[in-house]
């Protein structure tokens, strides 16, 4: 599961270097562009000084020897390399970030939408993009029509299901002045409504700007970073100068261009290079995933997270309930319940209607009344009755409808259908009426209600079910068992947000016993059943309240308060223009399960920074012992001792500076795509890295300037 | 008070009480209590010894008993050496003793006081500074004072003790006020000696039941304010990474210390009480930054002088009383701040969140002590000061001059060069060089501590924690890396070139 | 700048007074009542640890001096302070065969009376050593014939 887990956050690099990234790159050498990395000016100052050197080594007397005009234009090469290897970084990450930002403007939300047009008195549906709307247009929202954005009923009575933006999984009454959202989608009737606020396209401007590095604000966890990078360089500078003043007064005749080599090899060069990459390319990982952040700060808070408030729906469960059982009244067997269930449910084209249609399949209720469909009157779901049905007119039997369905189903079923030994029944004249429904509307239609009917509907709340009632002719019959469906790897999410010390709580519309039988199968604790969108609002503040950090998604324009308060909040696309506005990220698939991604991101993006820093602290110690048994070798021999990887003299502090600048493009993968980790737990995930990068990034130099070492030896 | 107006009345106490001494020694010709008749001290001593006593680091430029060549049998001591009367052991040296150990307590417990749930202020210097002289340090040093006396440490304002030796001879016995001196000397970690010689003299040290106890009495407050920590900011627990991060490289100092080479100490050197103890008392003496003495630097070893190095560029181990805990602070927030930042959260200490702002004063606070260490090391011998004391330009003579102003940037205040570093040169910089290694860092701390009052705090724990055995091994890990990779080329061309010279003591 | 000069204004007086305080406090007083309570209950060692030979001051027994009569045990001139009292056991040993023969006393009684006089541990921490004055008033007082100068 963990690996699955960080597969999906290690994202796949495809990204070469192109021309463009190489020439931006040589650009950014320019000092007054590199003004912004101190720790690579200076490299780049003392590749000038190092290249004086070169030219003209008489000009500095007891600090240069002319015999070495060669050593120390190689010296300057390595120098400007490495800065160079810098500036690519940065141009890599940047141009990675803007290729991934420009795919997403594809994603932009774009809903067809049909808008009225009043011309001379008369009416006319015109199909236009959501895009292009304006405030006060009116549209026109039929039977599974999405609404494009918020808007207000004017005329009708219809269902909408606002389960996506909402968390609630019942279909919602509109009628004239209340609103709709943008994203929720029409279940029944029609709507003639205004539009209320204007498309907005700022998530994208805003994203493209966050990628340009040259405008991209700091985050403050990079502010304090570069503030330990300067006071490093800082303290390297004091001490190479103070070294350089003992060698003077001591005589010591340290070579200016292996103190440089030195200076260099101890400044955070590593980190220095790759600390804007690492930021960038944690922004690029977000949109990859099709999330769009507002601002870095927010995806560093992201690894914070203590609690995080998932709905049910969306999140856990798929969002549709599914049957998954019949149960039949007294009189009746499962076969009469499954094939009325089929036969009401046919022209019913909900995911529930089509599960219904499914499990009596599966079980073999297939109604020999098949044909009849044909001729049917089919009853639509309407919000007043909140039921559905269908009236059959005789029927021959034996044969398939030709409407209705799919043409799939219809394929599947010619294979599955077998006519009963006893052959068809004819319907004849007679009709026959199904209809389901919520079991107390359809309460209401039945002539008599069979004695268990609310055992058992209490049975199934119970269970944490949804109950569906089926009548024929105006007899309850049975009823359905409907179930929520649990998410692909939720479960495993779940544990993986656990592992990481991080407190899921379930929200959910649904009754307490429903909610509590969810929250048990996927392994979380705390929930709030019956919740009212304003109830995050609450627990978003009772969290805070204990000093936790808490992310949580949202979409409606009642959430747009909690999506506020909330650390890191993070607002569906498909949602209302308020919640947009409220939240920090916005994810553009509308899928709000990824938040967990989301805070797996941001402990990854903080767990580079802190990893690429400690191994380039840690990497000092090797070089010590590389550069020291050389920089006064002429005048201290005894130094040699702390030779110990026992480098050639000549060749000593060239090792050193290659493998000082060769780390930094090795590194750069890591930069890009994260450090990758197992879910687990803060001290876990602390010793780890600690081990990998801390005592790694203490032994690696000592191997890799050895073996650098070897090879220019027998160059 | 917050925490400016604290440190402002800390240091404004602190430099009234160091004006008065200079008064004291400056004119101590004149004041009473002076039976041998010493004049008063040069202007530049005078100056550079009150900031050496005010800033808890006691590097002497003089020898307490003095220029006593006169005097029968005195040949061990120097002649041309300035001398203090028994009213400027007292009422300079001793009072400002007291007042910088309670000092460092003090600023000690304010910066603690902003990382207390709920605190409010940074306290009252005035209030916190009468308590801590008359609750901590009096009853201590009463207690101390006594077992001295009774070890046979002499306190007595009766002038020398001139007598006949057995075989005829006139003796001078020079004996004083020493054992209230010697209390708070080592209790307040001051580390200043009543003799020249320090607690190698027989009547600072008369026996090694007299040893023992001022090794105790060194370690006694640096290790209780570790405790006081956990205690004070109501989680006793925190008090662990502290405390074992300072013992476990004070662990390395002996092991770097003893190891390499058995016996310790230089054949025909001071053995007083054994190499053993000798050593021992070295690797105390600096890693508390006392900086008293019981042996002659010179007959150690170069790895022992290593191993004073590293307690006194780290500072911490457990450090002088007070700063030793705030310097551990600070590697613990560094440590946090970028070990810490691989767990993946933003890295937070006790529940609060480290800001840019703290990691800049860590980092100032860092960065104050190679500046004051390595930029003085290069003016005293390209302005020609060391050459005019005798001191070389080979590795012992870096050694020294390296020694000196650590030992007075780390308020330390043990040294190669005593009386001999009485030149202008040496009294002017080490003086400038010990006020800034004692205020700097503690007004940039104190500010440290200040800012997390009223802080947003976290009571999650959710973040790395800080009091497990494995946070304090990576502790202990980041500062001997951050300071040696400081320090380590000084290192090498002092202490550890002259142990690959194979110099066995060679002062 | 305005602020901070009138914290330091409003700062000086206290500050004056605390100082004064403390240093009369520190200085005078905390000393000079140690020495009260020292010269009252522990008089000897407060004053030197004098030693007397024949009812007079001879030196401090923590303090060495000058012996250079072979008929003594010598003390050592190569220390931090050149005024340890005492020396290593070895040393005295090493000292016995000299004493000797310049005074006649034997040899196994000279190493028994260093033997006796050994001090220096405290617990387990020190090495052994013998005080130099000490070893040798007691060959002054044990040896009347060999040490007549000096009775």
């Amino acid at each position: 599961m963990s690996t699955r887990l960080s597969k999906m956050i290690s994202v796949r690099r495809t990204t070469l270097i192109s021309r463009k990234v190489l020439i931006d790159s040589l650009v950014r050498l320019s000092p007054l562009r590199l003004i912004a990395n101190p720790v690579m000016l200076i490299v780049e100052i003392t590749f000038f000084i190092v290249a004086a050197m070169a030219l003209d080594p008489e000009a500095f007397p007891r600090l240069a020897n002319s015999s070495l005009q060669i050593f120390y234009g190689e010296v300057a090469l390595i120098l400007l390399i490495t800065a160079w290897f810098s500036t690519l970084s940065d141009a890599l990450a940047e141009s990675q970030a803007k290729n991934t930002a420009n795919s997403l403007r594809r994603l932009e939300m774009e809903v067809s939408s049909k808008k009225i047009l009043i011309e001379a008195g008369s009416r006319r549906i015109v199909p236009t993009p959501s895009r292009d709307l304006r405030t006060g247009d009116l549209i026109l929202l039929e039977k599974n029509d999405t609404v494009p954005i918020d808007a207000q009923v004017l005329e009708g009575i219809a269902m909408v299901d606002e389960s996506l933006l909402t968390g609630e999984s019942t279909a919602v009454r509109k009628a004239p002045g209340d609103d709709v959202i943008g994203g929720s989608q029409v279940l029944s009737d029609t709507l003639t409504a205004k539009i209320t606020v204007n498309p907005d396209e700022t998530f994208i401007n805003q994203m493209i700007r966050m990628v340009e590095s040259s405008k991209r604000p700091k985050t403050p966890n990079e502010q304090a970073v570069t503030i330990v990078l300067i006071g490093l360089t800082a303290i390297f500078t004091i001490l190479i100068g103070a070294l350089l003043g003992v060698s003077l007064v001591l005589s010591l005749a340290a070579d200016l261009s292996v103190l440089i080599a030195l200076y260099v090899c101890l400044l955070p060069t590593t980190i220095g290079a790759l600390l804007p990459s690492i930021g960038l390319s944690g922004i690029s990982r977000l949109y990859k995933e099709k999330i769009v952040a507002k601002s870095g700060r927010a995806v560093e808070t992201a690894g914070d997270t203590d609690v995080i408030l998932l709905d049910k729906t969306g999140t856990i469960t798929v969002g549709n309930r599914q049957a998954v059982e019949f149960l039949p009244f007294l009189g009746f067997n499962e076969r009469d319940v499954g094939e009325a269930a089929f036969l009401a449910s046919w022209h019913d084209d909900t995911p529930e209607g089509r599960s219904l249609i499914r499990l009596a399949y599966e079980d073999g209720f297939v109604p020999k009344e098949m044909n009849a469909l044909d001729a049917s009157e089919v009853y639509e779901f309407s919000a007043s009755t909140r039921t559905s049905g269908v009236k059959l007119a005789g029927g021959t039997g034996f044969m398939l409808p030709k409407s209705g369905g799919t043409g799939r189903e219809r394929g599947r079923l010619r294979r599955k259908f077998e006519p009963h030994v006893e052959g068809g029944v004819p319907i004849g004249s007679d009709e026959t009426e199904i209809i389901k429904g919520a079991p107390d509307a359809i309460k209401k239609i039945v002539k008599s209600v069979p004695g268990d009917y609310d055992k058992v509907v209490q049975e199934i709340s119970a269970a944490g079910d949804t109950a569906m009632a089926l009548s024929r002719n105006r007899e309850a019959i049975g009823i359905v068992r409907l179930r929520d469906v649990l998410k692909p790897d939720i479960r495993e999410k779940i544990m993986a947000v656990k592992v990481m010390g991080i407190r899921p709580v379930m929200i959910t519309g649904d009754q307490p016993l429903t909610a509590k039988s969810i929250a048990a199968e996927v392994g979380i604790d705390e929930y709030q059943p019956e919740a009212k969108p304003e109830d995050k609002y609450d627990i978003v503040k009772r969290e805070q309240a204990e000093t936790r950090i808490v992310a949580m998604i949202g979409d409606g324009t009642n959430d747009a308060p909690a999506l506020a308060m909330a650390d890191v909040g993070l607002a569906m696309n498909s949602g209302t223009q308020a919640a947009k506005e409220a939240a920090n990220m916005v994810d553009l698939e509308s899928n709000p399960a990824k938040i967990i991604e989301v805070v797996m991101l941001g402990k990854q993006l903080l767990m580079t920074r802190g990893a690429v820093t400690t191994f380039s602290i840690a990497n000092d110690v090797a070089k010590y012992f590389a550069i020291m048994p050389v920089l006064f070798a002429s005048t201290v021999p005894e130094l040699k001792a702390l030779n110990v990887l026992g480098l050639g003299l000549n060749t000593a502090v060239l090792s050193a500076l290659i493998f000082n600048a060769i780390i930094i493009p090795l590194l750069i993968p890591l930069a890009m795509r994260g450090v990758t980790f197992k879910p687990s737990g803060t001290m876990t995930l602390f010793l780890k890295n600690t081990m990998i990068y801390g005592i790694g990034g203490v032994i690696i130099p000592f191997v890799g300037i050895k073996l650098i070492d070897v090879a220019i030896s027998l160059l | 008070m917050d925490w400016k107006e604290y440190f402002l009345a800390a240091l404004i106490v602190n430099i009234f009480q160091m004006a008065l001494a200079f008064v004291i020694f400056a004119f101590q010709g004149v004041l009473p209590l002076n039976p041998q008749g010493f004049p008063g001290l040069s202007w530049d001593l005078a100056f550079m010894q009150v900031i050496s006593f005010g800033t808890n680091t006691n590097l002497q430029h003089y020898s307490g008993e003095g220029n006593c060549v006169q005097l029968p049998n005195c040949t061990a001591l120097r002649p041309g050496v300035p001398g203090l009367s028994y009213l400027s052991q007292m009422m300079a040296v001793q009072f400002l003793q007291f007042t910088s150990a309670a000092t460092g307590i003090c600023v000690a417990v304010a910066m603690i006081r902003g990382f207390i749930i709920h605190s409010k202020d940074s306290g009252n210097f005035y209030v916190d500074f009468t308590r801590t002289l008359t609750r901590i340090l009096f009853p201590l040093c009463f207690v101390a004072s006594l077992v001295f006396v009774g070890l046979g440490v002499p306190q007595t304002l009766t002038g020398y003790q001139i007598t006949k030796t057995v075989e005829g001879a006139a003796q001078t016995i020079l004996v004083g006020p020493v054992a209230s001196l010697a209390s708070i000397m080592q209790l307040g970690t001051n580390g200043g000696g009543y003799y020249g010689a320090n607690s190698a003299y027989p009547f600072q040290n008369p026996n090694p039941a007299s040893d023992v106890f001022q090794i105790f009495l060194m370690l006694l407050i640096p290790t209780t304010l570790c405790f006081v920590f956990g205690q004070l900011i109501g989680k006793k627990r925190e008090t662990r990474p502290i405390l074992w991060g300072a013992y476990a490289l004070f662990a390395l100092d002996l092991l770097i210390a003893f190891t390499p080479n058995f016996p310790v100490v230089g054949p025909g050197m001071e053995v007083r009480f054994g190499g053993f103890f000798s050593v021992f008392w070295t690797v105390v003496t600096t890693a508390a930054t006392t900086g008293s003495v019981n042996t002659s630097l010179s007959g150690l070893y170069p790895l022992v002088i290593l191993s004073a190095f590293n307690g006194m560029l780290i500072q911490a181990t457990p450090g002088g009383k007070g700063v030793g805990v705030m310097y551990m602070v600070m590697f613990i927030v560094l440590t946090v701040f970028i070990v810490g930042l691989m767990s993946g959260r933003t890295p937070e200490y006790l529940g609060l969140k480290i800001t840019a702002r703290d990691v800049k004063l860590v980092m100032i606070a860092f960065l104050v002590h190679p500046v004051i260490v390595l930029v003085p090391t290069v003016l005293a011998y390209s302005t020609g000061a060391a050459g005019a004391i005798g001191v070389g330009t080979n590795s012992i003579g870096f050694t020294k001059i390296f020694y000196e102003f650590t030992s007075a940037a780390a308020n330390n205040g043990s040294d190669f060069l005593g009386a001999t570093a009485n030149t202008p040169f040496f009294n002017i910089s080490t003086a400038i060089v010990m006020f800034l290694g004692r205020f700097a860092p503690i007004g940039l701390l104190l500010a440290l501590g200040g800012s997390m009052i009223n802080r947003k705090r976290l009571t999650t724990e959710a973040g790395v924690r800080t009091d497990s055995p494995l946070f304090a091994l990576i502790l202990v890990g980041s500062i001997l890396v951050l300071v040696l990779l400081t320090f380590f080329p000084f290192l090498a061309l002092g202490p550890i070139l002259e142990f690959f010279q194979g110099r066995v003591n060679g002062f | 700048m305005v602020s901070f000069k009138r914290e330091l204004w409003q700062n000086s007086s206290p500050a004056v007074r605390l100082a004064v305080i403390s240093l009369v406090l520190c200085g005078l007083v905390f000393p000079l009542v140690i020495t009260g309570i020292a010269q009252v209950f522990l008089p000897s060692q407060a004053n030197g640890s004098l030693v007397q030979l024949h009812g007079k001051n001879v030196g401090s027994s923590l303090i060495a001096q000058n012996f250079s009569l072979p008929i003594f045990f010598h003390p050592r001139n190569d220390s931090a302070s050149g005024v340890d009292p005492d020396i290593t056991v070895q040393d005295a040993y090493s000292q016995i065969t000299r004493i000797s023969t310049a005074t006649g006393i034997p040899m196994d009684m000279l190493q028994q009376i260093v033997d006796q006089n050994e001090e220096g541990t405290f617990w387990i921490f020190g090495t052994q050593y013998v005080n130099v004055l000490r070893l040798n008033l007691v060959l002054i007082q044990t040896n009347n014939s060999a040490y007549k100068a000096f009775q």
